[in-house]
């Protein structure tokens, strides 16, 4: 899909925001002439704003006592014993050349042989700091600038590379978050952040979404009814494109919504959108939190985005990016300084000559065929929920991303209302030979739900019906036994034994 | 085992076979009692044994969901609408081939071209297992079989895992040992990327004296014996025993022994990071590991992690920045860091780790392990041989030429130990007094005046856990080309010769420096940063404006 193409912000501009103090506020009112609207200098957020957000582990982190010698050493004409460096020539690589397809959808079956070599490389490599190669780096800032209407120059922010996005993740909310801190997470929420808050000892708020995204209601309430005895939450975590596992996209209205109660309650948004480029609505795509923060009045940088390469490139390369505000952007350096060091330049390298190669222009072009792959299975998808789930099962048909997240209409069990997915999924649906996600992984208290996510990514499209129809079969089973008037004794027959 | 060993070295060559070597060389030796096991002793400590060892947060951090489901969904006939991996179909790489060298000394100058598709590049290219490519992951298996003797079966309850980097490994056993207040022993001179880690974690560091035959022995059972009540006994020991970082220090067999009988005697385990292990050059046969060791005297078995690392055998990419001049565009692909390094130990331990990384890294970068495996495959066990004698052999050279530049040049300036292993030599210059220090301080002599020369080594500071003042410096041999190592060393000896006067003509060298207190407590580590910062002016005003536009296609003044 096409990248944002500026959203018009003078026609829909929710309430302008104004400092006061420094500390930013939403007021109803409109630039008067003694308030004449901030320019997007103004409105950055100082740095010193977040030494209340960083966490006492940040602070602790020192920077390698050798790395910070390094530029000594690039004095011309010294001659250097300093550096711990191997010779390279013991090292046996001398040539890597990769076959790439081409990125449009017509020239698909076409490939371009490249070799990492030439100028362009030797400069690439010159220099390798820990948020990754700077010309690569420098190609990524191109890239939030095209898709995210955002520069690092004058706006406070960084981008910085990492083991991909769940490494930079997991820096950030080690950067962030202290024992007994607070956060916003929706729910139900991607199950790889769970164990990380856990970890971190963390008091997680849930908030309620729905197919629309984050409910900006819900989450008003939670923050109104905030309890006396938790510190307020640091940020809130979101997938706001196909979210992992709902298939959810965050519409604008609720997107603006979200953005105004950070602002007012001076909590970050963590926007993790890996799903970002496979987004195939009809309607054009929303701006990113990102965008959205320079675009509406107000200040600038509650919002840390995490861009990963995992869905459109390759998930093994293991490449993600991070693009905030440059004191949280380098506390997550200090993090990689002493654990990752800094991301394989090898998989940088790879990633930079394609992307590089294929320019801006054809990175769209290959984004665009990605996302008409996923809509294509999408419909096949939905048109086997259709024919075999209809009555069985409710969902909402997904814009972006690769999940279906549906209710199964069972019978009550005991805790739930609705039914419990995970014993259909478990027992019922693993002996039948299909396979989903139940809903409970996706809460951060495990609860029982009716939910399931299915994931149509990697599933031959030829077997898609057969699948249906055998969660199908399962689920009128288990409806079919609630019927015979076991009643909720059905419940306890198939709860966890 | 007895205490006073006092046996000559002892050594078993990888290259060799090394049942021969052992009866041979446990046949001529006074050792023959302790360390004469020929059939690996099955004393496995049993899994519950590291609940001791393993911190609140190894224990608390839960396995990510989805390995179960991952494994579920490979059930013949399953159809699976599990995993959150993306369509293979839609990424853009078909293949990759890497041109790579021979790997013996006589044939380097050919090459070979790899080429991988199909199944490895796929397995590369989508998610694998958080350990590593299994058939990756198979084939380190089996080198740590051939250079340690140690074999991966139901008995022996060690695994391996692969992680990016042996730092991030190193990380990540720290979190999985350490809580806040737990001891650990480290050997200093130490490697000071480990000690931000320690600081991190809020543990307490208790140093441990090495000399060039690697830990003291008496310092350590003498700070065991003297522990104090109030602290925890130490949970691990950090060591680096082969070619040490600074050090350049070897440990020899008969240390080893000693320090592997105080571990199974206090309980502490052997944090064995062995980076330099296949740069050994030795004029004598190799000492065997820790991780080997364990296995073959009398004893329990499970007292050693050992991290291995290919950042100094197949590419670094640590920090390419720092060479000077800038190395050729071969070079460079050369040195495209794989970030690769694996950890060898009791199961329960690399288990945590493991989980430690599903919700961190997730895996190893697939493409980098790949590449690394196709490379190791195609060479063979033998080939690696080959490749890493060749690799020792070139650093014995630079080892030669460069202790001879330091013989000519420093000779009664400095005294130091020859290397036998890795790219340091660690040298104490032998200077006039200066406060904190009666053996001086190199720190002002190599940040300030030897940087005014043109030459630059690392002050023996920074290789202190609390960055006490010391006359010792770091020179790696390594990367500078050979046909300088005269002249820095010349160089070098100048700025010695100056400030040996100076402190002759009593000009009280302790004025120069910028810091004077370094005797209080806890400010130590404060007032290297602040050095390091007034190391930071200087750049700036001295040669900023050529490091913002240098291009390193000039040529350099002295090359």
């Amino acid at each position: 899909m096409s990248p944002p193409t500026g959203y018009n912000s003078d026609t829909q501009m929710v309430a302008p925001v104004t400092h006061d103090d420094g500390i930013p506020m939403v007021t109803s009112s409109s630039p008067t002439a003694e308030h004449p609207p901030l320019t997007v200098d103004e409105r950055v957020l100082p740095p010193n704003f977040y030494d209340d957000y960083l966490s006492d582990t940040a602070k602790r982190y020192l920077p390698s006592p050798i790395r910070k010698v390094i530029p000594l050493s690039r004095i011309p004409g010294i001659l250097s014993v300093f550096a711990g460096l191997p010779a390279p020539e013991t090292f046996p690589f001398q040539q890597l050349t990769m076959t790439v397809s081409h990125p449009d959808t017509a020239n698909r079956h076409k490939s371009t042989t490249l070799s990492l070599e030439g100028d362009v490389l030797t400069d690439a490599l010159q220099y390798s700091e820990t948020g990754g190669i700077p010309r690569f780096v420098d190609w990524l800032c191109g890239l939030q600038e095209r898709y995210h209407g955002r520069k690092p120059e004058g706006e406070g922010w960084t981008l910085s590379v990492g083991c991909g996005s769940q490494d930079v993740l997991s820096k950030a909310f080690t950067s962030l978050l202290d024992e007994g801190d607070s956060v916003l997470v929706e729910a139900p929420v991607y199950a790889g952040v769970i164990p990380i808050f856990a970890l971190l000892k963390c008091h997680a708020a849930e908030v309620c979404t729905d197919a629309s995204g984050i409910l900006a209601d819900d989450l008003e309430h939670v923050l109104q009814n905030w309890p006396k005895d938790k510190r307020r939450p640091k940020l809130l975590y979101t997938a706001p494109y196909g979210c992992n596992p709902t298939g959810a996209s965050a519409t604008l209205e609720r997107r603006l919504k979200v953005l105004q109660l950070a602002r007012k309650h001076n909590f970050l948004i963590l926007e993790d959108d890996p799903y970002f480029y496979l987004y195939y609505g009809d309607t054009p795509r929303p701006p990113s939190y990102f965008q959205l923060e320079k675009e509406i009045a107000g200040p600038i940088g509650h919002v840390v985005r995490f861009d990963s390469f995992s869905k459109i490139l390759s998930s093994g390369m293991r490449l993600g990016f991070v693009s905030g505000p440059t004191p949280i952007v380098n506390a997550i350096n200090l993090v990689t300084s002493s654990s990752t060091l800094q991301p394989s330049s090898f998989s940088q390298a790879v990633a930079y000559s394609l992307l590089s190669h294929w320019g801006y222009d054809g990175f769209q072009q290959h984004v665009d065929h990605v996302a008409g792959v996923y809509r294509r299975k999408r419909d096949l998808f939905a048109a086997a929920m259709r024919r075999h789930l209809e009555g069985l099962a409710e969902w909402a048909t997904p814009e972006a991303g690769m999940f279906v997240w549906f209710k199964l209409l069972l019978p009550p069990v005991p805790g739930s209302d609705e039914g419990d997915s995970e014993d259909v999924i478990v027992r019922r649906a693993l002996k039948e030979k299909v396979l989903a996600l139940p809903g409970t992984s996706f809460f951060t208290n495990g609860r029982t739900s009716a939910y399931v996510r299915a994931s149509f990514s990697v599933l031959p499209e030829e077997q898609f019906d057969e699948a249906m129809r055998r969660l199908a079969a399962i689920v009128k089973d288990v409806r079919e036994e609630a019927g015979r008037g076991t009643g909720s004794d059905l419940g306890v027959n198939v709860s966890r034994v | 085992m007895s205490s006073n060993i006092s046996a000559p070295k002892l050594a078993i060559p990888a290259s060799l076979d090394r049942d021969e070597q052992i009866v041979e060389a446990v046949s001529a030796s006074p050792m023959r009692k302790e360390y004469r096991t020929q059939k690996p002793n099955d004393n496995i400590l049993p899994s519950a044994y590291y609940d001791r060892y393993l911190s609140a947060t190894a224990k608390q951090c839960l396995p990510s969901p989805f390995p179960k489901a991952l494994s579920l969904s490979r059930t013949p006939g399953m159809l699976s609408m599990s995993s959150g991996l993306p369509a293979p179909e839609t990424f853009p790489f078909r293949g990759l081939s890497v041109t790579v060298s021979r790997p013996d000394t006589a044939n380097r100058h050919e090459s070979s071209q790899l080429e991988f598709g199909g199944d490895l590049l796929e397995e590369a290219l989508q998610g694998s297992n958080t350990g590593g490519l299994p058939k990756f992951v198979d084939w380190l298996y089996g080198l740590q079989e051939r250079y340690h003797r140690r074999r991966h079966d139901a008995e022996e309850e060690w695994s391996l895992s692969v992680g990016c980097g042996v730092q991030d490994l190193l990380s990540k056993a720290f979190t999985c040992l350490l809580n806040e207040g737990d001891s650990v022993l480290v050997e200093v001179p130490v490697y000071p990327g480990v000690i931000p880690n320690f600081r991190l974690l809020q543990c307490h560091i208790a140093e441990v004296t090495t000399d060039a035959e690697g830990v003291v022995i008496e310092d350590l059972e003498r700070v065991l014996r003297t522990w104090p009540k109030h602290i925890s006994m130490p949970k691990f020991l950090y060591t680096v025993p082969y070619g040490c970082n600074p050090t350049g220090a070897s440990a020899t067999l008969e240390r080893r022994l000693r320090v592997l009988e105080l571990a199974r005697e206090f309980n502490f385990l052997i944090l064995e990071d062995d980076p330099y292990f296949y740069l050994y050059y030795g004029g004598s046969p190799r000492p065997p590991s820790y991780f080997q060791l364990e296995k073959e005297t009398p004893g329990s078995v499970g007292h050693v992690m050992r991290f291995d690392s290919f950042s100094k055998i197949l590419s670094s990419g640590e920090y390419e920045s720092h060479f000077n001049p800038p190395p050729t565009r071969d070079a460079l692909i050369a040195v495209l860091g794989l970030r690769l390094g694996f950890v060898s130990g009791p199961t329960p331990i690399v288990a945590a780790m493991n989980r430690i990384t599903s919700s961190s890294t997730v895996q190893p970068p697939g493409l980098t392990q790949a590449v690394t495996y196709a490379l190791l495959n195609h060479w063979g066990y033998d080939g690696f041989q080959q490749h890493v004698d060749h690799i020792a052999s070139v650093y014995s050279r630079k080892r030669d030429l460069f202790i001879s530049a330091m013989q000519r040049h420093l000779t009664g300036l400095a005294e130091w130990s020859i290397p036998e292993a890795g790219m340091f030599v660690w040298f104490k210059l032998l200077l006039p007094p200066a406060r904190g220090s009666d053996e001086g301080d190199s720190e002002d002599l190599i940040v300030r005046r030897a940087l005014k020369e043109n030459v630059l080594a690392l002050p023996g500071t920074s290789f202190f856990t609390n960055g006490r003042a010391s006359a010792y410096v770091r020179a790696s041999f390594s990367v500078l080309p050979e046909e300088h190592f005269d002249e820095a060393m010349r160089r070098l000896a100048a700025v010695v010769r100056e400030v040996r006067l100076e402190g002759g003509k009593s000009i009280g060298y302790g004025s120069t420096r910028r810091v004077t207190s370094r005797n209080e407590p806890g400010q130590h580590l404060r007032l290297t940063h602040h050095s390091l910062f007034g190391l930071f002016s200087l750049i700036i005003c001295f040669p900023l404006a050529y490091i913002m536009t240098s291009h390193y296609n000039l040529v350099s003044p002295l090359g």
